[in-house]
């Protein structure tokens, strides 16, 4: 795999994973608005997956 | 990656799945109302309201409640108390014989600002099965206790091998397609086989954190074991020529509190385990105290009391095992970050049902499909 096949393949499954570990951890350790920081990264996993699923044709 | 090893990721896939696929599934349906434990029970509850005093009204005192309990239960010893940080409440357990069986204990339930009992429950044993305490069995220990625990433990370390192993395929499936590709209208397997690498991907890091956490949990009854017959047995060496206290000519925990409280003046204190009690030692008052930020809420601070003298013995600090068994727990149950989290929670669980079924479905019809699959794969090498 190629520099640029490796990209193409894993930059948003990265993305989505260091996006969904920084909410499930600021949670746990800030408050208040970091909560809703938590929310809103965590979402992004799940609204892309109805995006695709359910808004593309 | 060569198609051989792309073979041997599919073979770890497979089988660390179908294994553990039925059992996740059952976790997964079990998980979704405990997520919610504290509404339901909220809802389901048939007690009176707490009445309405003052917001500052100070707790009344321990020693009041306790011997309130004892007088109820004359014969029976004080096993501990547990005092709640959330609701205005102080619950008593007693048992009939510290050493008897768990199921034995029953509760008593105070007002903990005026020290009046407002509930007398009958033991676990003589209580009829409730919809949550049947979820939390199958959730937990599939009624069979510590092996049960251990078995769902295993299929835990399965599940959290087949995500890894999911993930180095969806590398090897996805490199002519674009990310959260969805073949529609070709045929059902395609769809589905995108779907499953779509939301397995999506949640994979959710899934791994999910299901580390609830291996890790599954442990608490070895882990708490390893600790009491190592650091708890070693320290507690030094007070073995004391001797043991006796129910009924024990120190105040009223004065226990207050002397922990002035100790560790930023902690709450959360329960006091009588001395005799198989989680506690056998001569003191053992007070767990916590933080107050979410995080430092989560760790717990053990404080010893010598139950004749009612002196502070010792701080105890926790070995690392145990810390990361306490980060362990909201990081599984997801109670962490109010109402918004837990249906974040609920809504992934529900989403790991779809990759559990989908991968099921994906062995059924797997046959000709992944022959085709391979034989094209060591076409392409061999084209290279």
């Amino acid at each position: 795999m190629n520099n640029l096949q490796f990209k193409k393949v894993w930059a948003m499954p990265l993305l989505l994973a260091a996006l969904t570990l920084f909410g499930l951890l600021a949670a746990l350790l800030g408050a208040g608005y970091w909560c809703l920081f938590a929310w809103i990264t965590i979402l992004v996993p799940l609204l892309l997956i109805i995006q695709k699923t359910w808004l593309k044709r | 990656m060569s198609a051989l090893n792309i073979k041997r990721w599919f073979w770890i896939h497979r089988w660390t799945s179908l294994i553990c696929t039925l059992f996740l599934l059952l976790l997964c349906l079990t998980g979704l109302p405990l997520i919610f434990h504290e509404e339901i029970e909220q809802l389901l509850s048939t007690d009176a309201p707490y009445q309405v005093l003052p917001e500052n009204t100070p707790m009344a005192n321990l020693d009041q409640m306790l011997n309130a309990a004892q007088r109820r239960y004359p014969k029976e010893t004080l096993s501990f108390a547990f005092i709640d940080d959330d609701e205005p409440q102080v619950v008593i357990y007693m048992m009939p014989d510290l050493k008897g069986k768990p199921d034995t204990r029953h509760a008593m339930q105070f007002d903990a600002r005026t020290g009046k009992l407002l509930k007398d429950e009958p033991p676990a044993s003589r209580q009829p099965q409730t919809f949550l305490g049947l979820m939390f069995s199958l959730h937990t220990d599939l009624f069979a206790g510590l092996p049960g625990e251990l078995f769902l433990c295993l299929m835990g370390l399965l599940f959290v091998f087949s995500i890894i192993s999911g993930i180095v395929l969806y590398g090897t499936f996805m490199k002519k397609l674009d990310f959260g590709t969805v073949r529609k209208g070709r045929s059902a397997r395609l769809k589905w086989l995108d779907l499953h690498n779509l939301i397995g991907i999506a949640t994979a890091v959710w899934l791994l954190v999910v299901g580390v956490t609830g291996v890790i949990n599954e442990l608490s009854k070895p882990l708490f074991g390893l600790w009491q017959m190592t650091d708890v047995k070693k320290m507690l060496m030094q007070y073995q020529n004391r001797p043991l206290p006796e129910p009924g000519h024990l120190s105040s925990v009223q004065a226990a509190y207050n002397t922990t409280k002035k100790a560790l003046p930023g902690m709450t204190i959360t329960s006091v385990i009588y001395p005799g009690n198989v989680f506690g030692t056998p001569y003191h008052f053992l007070l767990y105290t916590k933080g107050s930020s979410a995080l430092t809420s989560r760790l717990f601070t053990p404080v010893l009391i010598d139950a004749w003298t009612g002196k502070l013995d010792a701080i105890v600090n926790m070995p690392g095992y145990l810390k990361s068994l306490e980060i362990s727990r909201p990081l599984h149950f997801g109670d962490y970050g109010g109402l918004p989290l837990k249906i974040i929670w609920a809504v992934f669980d529900l989403l790991a049902v779809v990759v559990l079924i989908s991968g099921i479905y994906l062995w059924i019809v797997r046959r000709k499909f992944y022959a085709d699959y391979f034989l094209n794969l060591s076409k392409e090498e061999t084209n290279e």
